[in-house]
């Protein structure tokens, strides 16, 4: 009996996600940082942030849409197609203070969550497939606008907030960790974010209960193109340049940060704690990668194979309580018995 | 050859529970063998032994002389074993062909569906059962009580030996029911073993000809159904005398004004129905399944479009066009399918409780946990919910826990009707008594009650009215004493026939 307790005390540390995670995390630092001392320095866990800052935007969109049992396959290339367009108004129009262009970049993208809105709760497609269509759309009215070229820019500071840097924190990582704390009380704390969780997990029960699922889609589906409009600002900021093609993939990156962070395809499920580890989690481990000179398609793969293992992972998980749930509920039934 | 099962001396322990204890008892060919049992009894755990799903830490299963051991669910199918469960395993999508053939599509050469052979091996066993639907029918499209019958279709096509129904007639109204009981009399007289797992004491006595009563895991007694009486069986499974239900209920006497009132409402399946609710009122709707008591309800709590028609609450118009506008007017709504209209399962208690009313406990957008946990605390408490902890996640609470769960968010929702579709659909005796009294307690607080129930005591009982639906229409309204068993099926069968045929 003793032993079967122990046994189920580590069951249910398992089965916090968060907890996990973090102990990979560790355990990445600090194999990685055995290996090359220099892994651990300031300077190279700002390179983390700082290569994670523009996955992270995404994937805080991702996130809200996962819980609330949506996706959204079009980000990456929304924020490549906002990049483009904030660096043709700058370049080709008499819009010379970034601010407006942005503002002109941030309707468009704010365009597509609603397009993306208006396939999924008007005509009921499957989100998976509405977002993969405009995510076609968009790469090709982005290679379209650049004519298939990059579009330089030269507003200095619009650059500045690329690549600046305040008390050695780059200015992205910075807006990445505000974000993600706005963001994270929001889906904690708020009417909006339990709204969300509960749309996820049971979307008929939540409109008998008289919450508007249609209506909180688009919100995340919204907020999702308008977050990815801004990380297509910053990368552009950051690169000086805008690449038509710049931001495709950074869904699968965003997807991988949330899935490693607990949050399920299913829906209802996760927070916006663990997709910041889950973000940290593959940004050190690529940079860990690189560190040691691993050739950089071989971090492809890698990937890959971390998206695989948090899924393997999560399966696992779920397996395990629903047996446990299982038990409970019998152990349950007892009691109400007695 | 004789055919029959035998249990001898299972025993089950799941993790701090000993679900069964030296269970010994055999079944019969040809008999129909009564499972009773309250919730958590280990009916379940015996069901899903018999059927491969689980497998007993000691003891063994005797079938026809023979030892069984099953691994896997599909041994058991191999050996004859078929379970009926309460959650149909049908694919809507295909036809009734298709799901009865399901595991086993006849064969032409090179592995080709030889489609002719499966229908017309369908219908035959269709028009044996005396069903009116075609084998090509796609099972979606099917009423709830003959997508059950296909269900056993694709146990009787396998040739099961032993076949087990798991609270089969739950989603049944009293019609169906009797089409259930002629095909179960059907298979008794080919000799076949059945094993009946239900709450509903009348239907024992109906159908089953030995009743094995199981309480905590543990044999209590067999008995002949013709030598029992009800209340003896309440009293041996529950252990303690439940007295009679209905009349040691608190009841409300006052009625007030009326409080919803719905003039000439039209949707989808609901044709012209008026009504008139008072408060304090507990008013039962009855009826056979489909014939559009949910659907009135829904079109009321604004699930479906209305049409045409009036909706009054205390004498004001309302236009309702969601639920959130019918929570607003005051109008709650409990859904017929607890886990998949009413909870958000993989959510806690807490959560659970206070969706209706996030913005109650919430300032400018940001939930206040104090109050949120006061509230949630102040239903477990009021509602009688068993758990150690409001953060319980509701998958893990037993079914009449759940529904308290669904009848506490509504607490402090300030509403002034509240609609229960089926609430004690599944739920044992012991928590259906509660209910009962809840729903009492609720009418005595000045609330207008509708109560959808497809149990005829339990709606006869409660209500203080009982308005009969039929073919999408209201066919009669009874009060509580005038209102009989028969007058109330007379009612609800006026235009059964006449539907039936289109």
């Amino acid at each position: 009996m003793e032993i079967k307790r122990v046994r189920l005390n580590a069951g249910k540390l398992l089965a916090n996600n968060d907890i996990v995670m973090l102990i990979v995390l560790i355990a990445i630092i600090i194999v990685f940082t055995l290996i090359n001392p220099n892994f651990l320095s300031f300077k190279n866990m700002m390179n983390i942030f700082y290569a994670a800052s523009i996955i992270g935007l995404l994937a805080i969109g991702m996130t809200y849409l996962m819980i609330a049992g949506h996706i959204d396959l079009s980000c990456g290339t929304v924020a490549g197609l906002s990049g483009v367009i904030i660096s043709v108004l700058l370049r080709d129009t008499d819009i010379s203070a970034w601010p407006v262009a942005f503002f002109i970049t941030l309707a468009i993208a704010l365009g597509v969550g609603l397009a993306n809105a208006v396939l999924v709760n008007v005509f009921e497609l499957q989100p998976f497939i509405a977002t993969l269509a405009m995510s076609s759309v968009c790469t090709g009215a982005s290679y379209l606008l650049s004519s298939g070229r990059a579009v330089l820019i030269s507003n200095q500071s619009l650059m500045h907030i690329g690549s600046g840097r305040v008390f050695g924190v780059p200015i992205t990582v910075i807006i990445l960790v505000i974000f993600f704390i706005v963001f994270g009380y929001i889906l904690a704390r708020t009417v909006f974010g339990r709204s969300v969780y509960m749309i996820g997990g049971n979307v008929t029960a939540a409109k008998l209960a008289g919450l508007n699922p249609k209506r909180l889609a688009m919100s995340c589906y919204l907020m999702s193109a308008g977050i990815a409009a801004l990380a297509g600002v910053l990368l552009t900021a950051r690169m000086h340049s805008a690449m038509p093609g710049a931001g495709s993939g950074g869904e699968f990156d965003a997807i991988t940060a949330a899935v490693l962070g607990g949050v399920a395809f299913t829906g209802g499920r996760g927070n916006l704690v663990g997709c910041f580890i889950g973000l940290i989690i593959i940004q050190a481990f690529a940079n860990g990668l690189t560190v040691l000179g691993v050739n950089s398609f071989w971090q492809v793969v890698a990937k890959g194979i971390l998206l695989i293992a948090a899924l393997v992972f999560d399966y696992i998980r779920r397996r395990g309580l629903s047996k446990s749930l299982e038990e409970e509920a019998m152990r349950h039934l007892d009691d109400e018995t007695a | 050859m004789e055919r029959y099962v035998e249990f001898e001396h299972i025993d089950k322990r799941f993790v701090g529970v000993h679900a069964l204890q030296d269970i010994s008892f055999r079944a019969n060919g040809g008999e129909v063998l009564a499972l009773l049992g309250e919730n958590g009894a280990g009916k379940s755990t015996l069901l899903k032994i018999m059927s491969g799903a689980q497998y007993p830490d000691s003891g063994k299963t005797v079938l026809n002389g023979k030892e069984i051991v099953f691994h896997t669910t599909q041994d058991a199918i191999n050996a004859g074993v078929s379970i009926i469960y309460q959650e149909r395993q049908l694919i809507r999508d295909l036809t009734v062909t298709e799901n009865v053939f399901m595991d086993f599509l006849p064969r032409k050469r090179f592995g080709i569906v030889d489609f002719a052979k499966a229908h017309a091996e369908t219908q035959k066993i269709i028009d044996e059962f005396g069903i009116p639907i075609r084998s090509a029918d796609l099972v979606g499209a099917l009423s709830v009580a003959h997508q059950q019958m296909v269900e056993i279709m694709k146990a009787y096509r396998r040739n099961s030996q032993v076949i087990a129904f798991d609270e089969p007639t739950a989603s049944l109204a009293d019609a169906e029911i009797e089409v259930l009981f002629g095909v179960i009399e059907r298979l008794r007289s080919e000799g076949k073993v059945i094993l009946y797992v239900s709450h509903r004491l009348k239907e024992l006595f109906q159908i089953t000809d030995r009743i094995v009563i199981l309480k905590d895991g543990k044999f209590v007694r067999a008995l002949e159904t013709k030598d029992a009486t009800e209340s003896e069986l309440i009293r041996l499974m529950v252990g303690r005398d439940l007295g009679d239900i209905y009349n040691n209920l608190d009841r409300n006497a006052e009625k007030g004004e009326v409080v919803l009132d719905v003039r000439h409402l039209v949707s989808k399946k609901v044709r012209d129905v008026s009504f008139q609710l008072r408060k304090g009122e507990v008013l039962g709707f009855s009826g056979l399944v489909g014939a559009g008591r949910s659907e009135i309800m829904r079109a009321i709590f604004g699930a479906d479009p209305i049409e045409s028609g009036e909706i009054f609450v205390e004498g004001k118009p309302v236009n309702i066009k969601s639920p959130r506008d019918a929570i607003n007017s005051g109008i709650g709504l409990c859904p017929e399918d607890r886990k998949e209209e009413g909870l958000v399962l993989e959510r806690t208690i807490r959560e659970n409780t206070t969706i209706p009313i996030l913005k109650m406990i919430s300032d400018h957008g940001i939930i206040n946990t104090a109050r949120e946990r006061g509230i949630a605390k102040g239903s477990i408490d009021d509602y009688n919910i068993k758990t150690h902890s409001m953060e319980k996640i509701v998958i893990e609470l037993s079914g009449g826990n759940q529904q308290k769960v669904i009848l506490g968010r509504w607490m402090s929702a300030k509403l002034k009707v509240l609609i229960l579709d089926e609430p004690t659909k599944g739920i044992d005796v012991g928590a259906k008594s509660e209910i009962y009294q809840m729903v009492c307690n609720l009418a005595k607080q000045g609330l207008g009650i509708i109560f959808i129930s497809s149990e005829l005591p339990e709606v006869l009982n409660i209500s203080d009215h009982i308005v009969v639906i039929a073919g999408g229409k209201i066919s009669g309204i009874l009060a509580r004493g005038e209102a009989t068993e028969e007058k109330v099926l007379a009612l609800a069968m006026r235009e059964h026939t006449r539907e039936e045929r289109n």
